[in-house]
């Protein structure tokens, strides 16, 4: 049949089926228009979340880890603190009235997320299997390593982890705390105490003899101390990965959290300052060894958010 | 315009009732043609002679109800949007006509409203252009081809390259059978002999989708087929789209497409008429001398006017609040949740549901920050 059509009504028939395909990808494009996304927006998660229409954020951060987060003249300072008002921010919550920073101790930290006394915990919190059953994380953040800080008067002696299993020694380490697990696989004999601030202060009156913790938190005494104390650099095998705590019953907000994280480490890929970049130039990054990069966040939910259509190059 | 010599002289028969544009034109304009010259049927003289008197009348009236349509469509469509706006408060609705000068609330009209306004034309002249070429075979030329017909080359130009800057990229493939639909152009017209003519369209297209690979390979990753068809088809379409249709497809066609392209204007419309005027925008309120964080209060809503005791804020929810300027302590932009992307997709950075005005916009200011009071 194809043989005896002659030219003008192959033409005819080609033309009718460019018109009607042209309709019909007319009409396909303008319902597309009209849609609504597909993916879930920042703000459809945010009004799932349980701080929607919350007036204040407030979240807990340490305030007696240097560096990290503490309190000077009054106001919270640290990278943790840092990263936290980056994340109530783009939540939302910009400026101090409407954020509140929660003291929370290590050992606190899930209470107060479970207990709803926080909405979330930006406090050294390592990511860890045991404690994912009880909060949710976003993160990491920054990837540590534990090490042991020990004062001027051990630094020749105290090098390696059969150094610490001397039962000479004191080893201090603050309690609910990843170190304490890891030292205790380890076979190393600690001294429990409520915060890394009460080992040093128990080094500097000659009741402990060296403190394990988070390479971070260490740094930060380090800082407050530089005269007093040393890192020493132990093959502890794991390292910590520093997430951000959500309540459990929250997978929206931990979303979000995650979500932000994620943009702050791709503006850092792609040269950028990243508020990530700027806050640990502030604080920790004079006082680490070696460079550090922000992580890639795990488990980053795609969402659409107003700035997506912005030129990445 | 190339396709109106081919079918427009050779139909006196079409005059019969007169083009429904002249309809639209109804209210009196402040134009020299004097009105009375609207009110006559051109049916009165169909002899020849009359004929290309005719058509020049035609034309004359063509423009002037155009003109009549370009001011006057807007106009409607703006006091209809401050009515919406107002959220149907007569008493808001005239706080913001007091408040929203003439020009603002056009050039905010044009802003928003010119997708629609390309995309009706460019429909209207692709399918005129279509009806028009097959409209012989007629009895009664269809709507559009005869407004196609008596309208300038120019203004269908001038509409295309309107869609060109305004719709998004994802969609402009599409232009390019509409373009060859309304000017009734075939490949035949860019080279006599075939084998170059083959080897310019190849080259074309090849480059074309070398041009669109990125896209389109994100586009199959995130298993997105729509786009993947709206960029790719639409210039093959284009190939076969002009020349005339069979008798049996052109005479559903006609009406039917018409009476579409109608039905999605009303449609599209809604959203435009709804769009706000005026921008959104959250104000920080508070006491003056107050400096505790529970005296601050956040309006999200639009400015109408600022004088020198208040600020007359349209809230967002509804109501209006006058706020004294004294307790104004910051004010933010913000954007809209209708302005969310629904692809991930990017043609060399250009995200394709930028139109090529939005695109080279963030080119200019690439950052865009959300302030944290819009959340």
């Amino acid at each position: 049949m194809g043989v005896s059509l002659s030219s003008s009504r192959w033409r005819s028939v080609a033309t009718t089926a460019a018109v009607a395909l042209t309709l019909l990808l007319g009409a396909a494009a303008g319902c597309d228009s009209q849609q609504e996304p597909d993916l879930p927006s920042v703000q459809e998660k945010l009004r799932e979340s349980h701080i929607w229409g919350q007036p204040v954020l407030r979240i807990g951060v340490a305030d007696d880890e240097p560096l990290m987060g503490e309190i000077r003249d009054g106001d919270h300072v640290g990278f943790d603190v840092e990263i936290a008002r980056y994340i109530a921010a783009s939540l939302g919550y910009e400026g101090e009235h409407r954020l509140e920073f929660v003291a929370v101790s290590t050992e606190d930290r899930i209470p107060a997320l479970q207990g709803g006394v926080v909405d979330l915990v930006v406090s050294s919190f390592s990511i860890t299997e045991e404690r994912k059953k009880l909060v949710s994380f976003a993160g990491p953040y920054f990837v540590t390593t534990q090490e042991v800080l020990v004062p001027t008067r051990h630094k020749d002696t105290i090098r390696t982890i059969e150094d610490l299993r001397n039962p000479k020694y004191r080893i201090c380490t603050s309690g609910g705390s990843t170190t304490e697990a890891e030292l205790e696989k380890n076979q190393v004999r600690t001294l429990v105490v409520k915060d890394v601030w009460d080992c040093v202060k128990g080094i500097r009156a000659g009741n402990y003899d060296a403190v394990s913790s988070d390479e971070t938190i260490l740094a930060g005494f380090l800082a407050r101390y530089p005269t007093e104390f040393e890192i020493v650099d132990m093959p502890f095998g794991t390292s910590e990965l520093l997430g951000v705590g959500v309540p459990i019953g929250d997978p929206a907000l931990r979303d979000l959290v995650a979500y932000f994280l994620d943009k702050s480490y791709q503006q850092g890929r792609s040269g950028e300052a990243s508020p990530w970049l700027t806050a640990y130039n502030r604080t920790l990054g004079p006082w680490l060894r070696g460079e550090k990069r922000q992580p890639q966040p795990l488990d980053v939910p795609r969402l659409v958010d107003f700035d997506d259509k912005a030129p990445q190059r | 315009m190339s396709a109106a010599p081919a079918t427009a002289s050779d139909d006196p028969g079409a005059d019969g009732p007169p083009p429904p544009v002249l309809r639209a034109a109804a209210p009196p304009p402040a134009l020299p043609i004097p009105a009375g010259r609207v009110e006559p049927t051109p049916v009165a003289l169909p002899t020849e002679a009359a004929g290309s008197w005719d058509q020049v009348e035609r034309r004359a009236r063509a423009s002037q109800s155009f003109w009549t349509a370009v001011v006057g469509v807007p106009a409607i469509f703006s006091v209809l949007r401050l009515g919406i706006e107002a959220g149907g408060e007569l008493q808001t609705t005239l706080l913001l006509v007091a408040n929203v000068g003439p020009v603002n609330l056009l050039a905010g009209f044009l802003t928003t409203a010119a997708r629609l306004l390309s995309t009706v034309l460019v429909a209207v002249f692709a399918l005129g252009g279509v009806l028009a070429a097959s409209g012989h075979r007629l009895a009664r030329r269809p709507l559009f081809a005869r407004w196609t017909e008596i309208t300038p080359g120019w203004f269908v130009v001038a509409s295309f390259l309107m869609a060109l800057v305004t719709w998004p990229l994802l969609y402009l493939p599409l232009l390019l059978p509409a373009f060859a639909a309304a000017f009734q152009l075939r490949p035949e017209r860019l080279h006599e002999r075939a084998a170059v003519r083959a080897l310019i369209i190849v080259g074309g297209y090849a480059g074309y989708l070398w041009l669109l690979v990125p896209t389109l390979r994100d586009a199959w990753r995130q298993g997105e087929p729509l786009p993947i068809v709206l960029l790719v088809v639409p210039p093959l379409l284009a190939l076969f789209v002009a020349g005339p249709l069979p008798r049996m497809v052109i005479q559903p066609l006609a009406p039917v497409t018409q009476l579409a392209v109608l039905v999605v204007l009303v449609w599209a419309a809604l959203p435009v008429i709804s769009t706000p005027v005026l921008p959104l925008t959250v104000t920080t309120v508070g006491e003056p001398g107050a400096t505790s964080a529970g005296a601050a209060e956040e309006i999200r809503g639009h400015v109408v006017t600022t004088d020198d005791v208040n600020m007359v804020i349209l809230e967002q929810r509804g109501g209006v609040r006058y706020v004294p300027v004294d307790q104004v302590r910051g004010q933010v932009l913000c954007p809209s949740e209708e302005e969310l992307p629904r692809y991930r997709l990017r043609i060399h950075d250009f995200h394709v549901e930028d139109s090529l005005l939005e695109g080279l916009g963030r080119r200019v200011r690439p950052v865009h920050r959300v302030d944290a009071a819009c959340r």
